[in-house]
């Protein structure tokens, strides 16, 4: 589904994504964690195009980014992208926010967008929200808005740039199990996170990244109990030492 | 003698009506113009594309560089020369046009600048097509920045219509010239003139302080 063979990036003369050569398959659950400024969430973003690459291939359902014929706003389509900062439209309400895609990029009609998207607000846990703004919305409520607004694409692959780092600690449970609700339902996903009990719960792999290159992947059974290399067991000692 | 002066300005109303007229008129088709090729030019200034950014930040510059009473007399007396013959009013609202689409620009530009990257990756991410990001998440969101300092640029460029008299449009402004001629009370005839501006633009300037307050207040779309 996702396919990067010696991918490489440049930032000026930062070096940001080594030689990156990973794979995700369909129905796929991959977890990428690392110190930061490792890399991943740039990783991650060159997927649906937010960032480009400098050289290698990077296929994404079927289509080679960077090709001619690949349209790029017709594949994002398909990939929804949940933002650390949630990024809701603030001039539209919950509803507006999830039917604004539908409507203008797949055409729908709006009162069957707009059932749609109140049925995707209602599995999120947010049926009394419909005509909330974000502001209006705890941190929490509105990454649960943002990932609504993604599903009601009906995207093949999701991307999740650490969805929960910009949430009070009591807020980031209630955004993992939408997370864990999507990933059982057979979604293609790539997470951005240091969240290890998501990872262990419904992760098949997890990709650790350390200065722009992917040093180690596992499952996260292996990972977590046996990192392979020097560097997984610092950060994961760091990370887990709380 | 007061008492003469005012029956003599009261026998002059129908020229001062004209005058206002053409001064309403001259604002309203200009600004109506200035907005829309404002916009574009400010949309087109944000849209990334180097060159012909720089082209409209030049022309902007050149424009807000001189005195508007000089790009009038540029328009009416020069453009002739090489062969495009234009009325006082062609050239007058040509000129207006012109300064409010350069004001409107910056203005536009500025709001369009203000919203967060992180709204366009949203719906670059959504798959929007670059007009549908422009139309549904970056203009509103631009507007509610812009429409108050819009609406105050929208005062000054009635004012600055009063410039046009210079061409031989009998604005309010001339008018005012005109009749200080036959009523030599200066200080009575222009406190007149003034008036009349002030009852076009008051209006204006009672909308953008409105506009400010529900700027800082509303979260939704701005509605007028």
């Amino acid at each position: 589904m996702i396919e990067f063979r010696g991918v490489n990036k440049w930032f000026g003369a930062l070096h940001v994504l080594k030689d990156i050569t990973l794979s995700v398959e369909p129905r796929e659950v991959v977890v990428v964690c690392g110190p930061s400024g490792s890399g991943k969430s740039t990783l991650i973003r060159c997927i649906n195009g937010l960032e480009t690459i400098k050289d290698g291939r990077l296929v994404v359902d079927g289509q080679r980014l960077g090709d001619r014929a690949t349209n790029m706003t017709e594949l994002r389509t398909e990939i929804g992208f949940v933002f650390q900062s949630f990024n809701l439209y603030p001039h539209k309400t919950a509803l507006e926010n999830v039917t604004l895609a539908p409507i203008h990029v797949r055409k729908i009609q709006r009162t069957e967008a707009e059932s749609a998207g109140r049925e995707m607000l209602a599995k999120v846990g947010l049926a009394e929200k419909f005509n909330a703004y974000p502001a209006e919305l705890s941190g929490g409520q509105q990454q649960r808005v943002a990932i609504a607004r993604c599903l009601c694409m009906r995207p093949k692959i999701m991307l999740f740039d650490e969805p929960t780092s910009a949430l009070d600690p009591e807020m980031i449970s209630e955004v993992l199990d939408v997370m864990v609700g999507v990933a059982e339902e057979g979604m293609t996903m790539m997470v951005v996170t240091h969240e290890m009990g998501f990872a262990r719960k419904v992760a098949q792999r997890v990709v650790f990244m350390d200065e722009g290159a992917v040093v180690e992947t596992g499952t996260p059974e292996e990972f977590f109990s046996d990192p392979k290399t020097d560097r997984s067991r610092a950060f994961l000692s760091k990370i887990l030492r709380h | 003698m007061i008492w003469f002066q005012f029956q003599s300005l009261i026998g002059s109303y129908p020229l001062a009506l004209r005058g206002l007229g053409m001064t309403v008129a001259l604002s309203a088709i200009s600004l109506v113009l200035g907005t829309l090729i404002g916009f574009t030019l400010g949309v087109l200034r944000t849209s990334g594309n180097r060159l012909v950014s720089r082209v409209i930040g030049l022309w902007i510059d050149l424009i807000r560089g001189t005195p508007f009473l000089v790009q009038i007399f540029l328009i009416f007396f020069i453009l002739p020369e090489f062969g495009v013959e234009l009325d006082a009013f062609t050239a007058g609202i040509i000129a207006l046009t012109n300064l409010a689409a350069c004001f409107i620009c910056e203005i536009v530009a500025a709001g369009i600048r203000s919203v967060p990257t992180g709204q366009v990756e949203a719906a670059l991410a959504s798959g929007l097509s670059q007009w549908q990001r422009m139309r549904q998440v970056v203009l509103p969101q631009a507007m509610r920045v812009s429409l108050p300092p819009l609406v105050g640029q929208y005062v000054l460029l009635i004012k600055d219509s009063s410039v046009v008299s210079a061409i031989g449009l009998t604005d309010l402004t001339r008018v005012g010239w005109l009749v200080v001629q036959r009523v030599p009370n200066g200080l009575l005839v222009f406190a007149i003139v003034g008036i009349g501006y002030f009852v076009v633009c008051y209006p204006l300037i009672l909308l953008a302080r409105r506009l400010e307050r529900r700027m800082s207040a509303a979260h939704g779309e701005v509605q007028l």
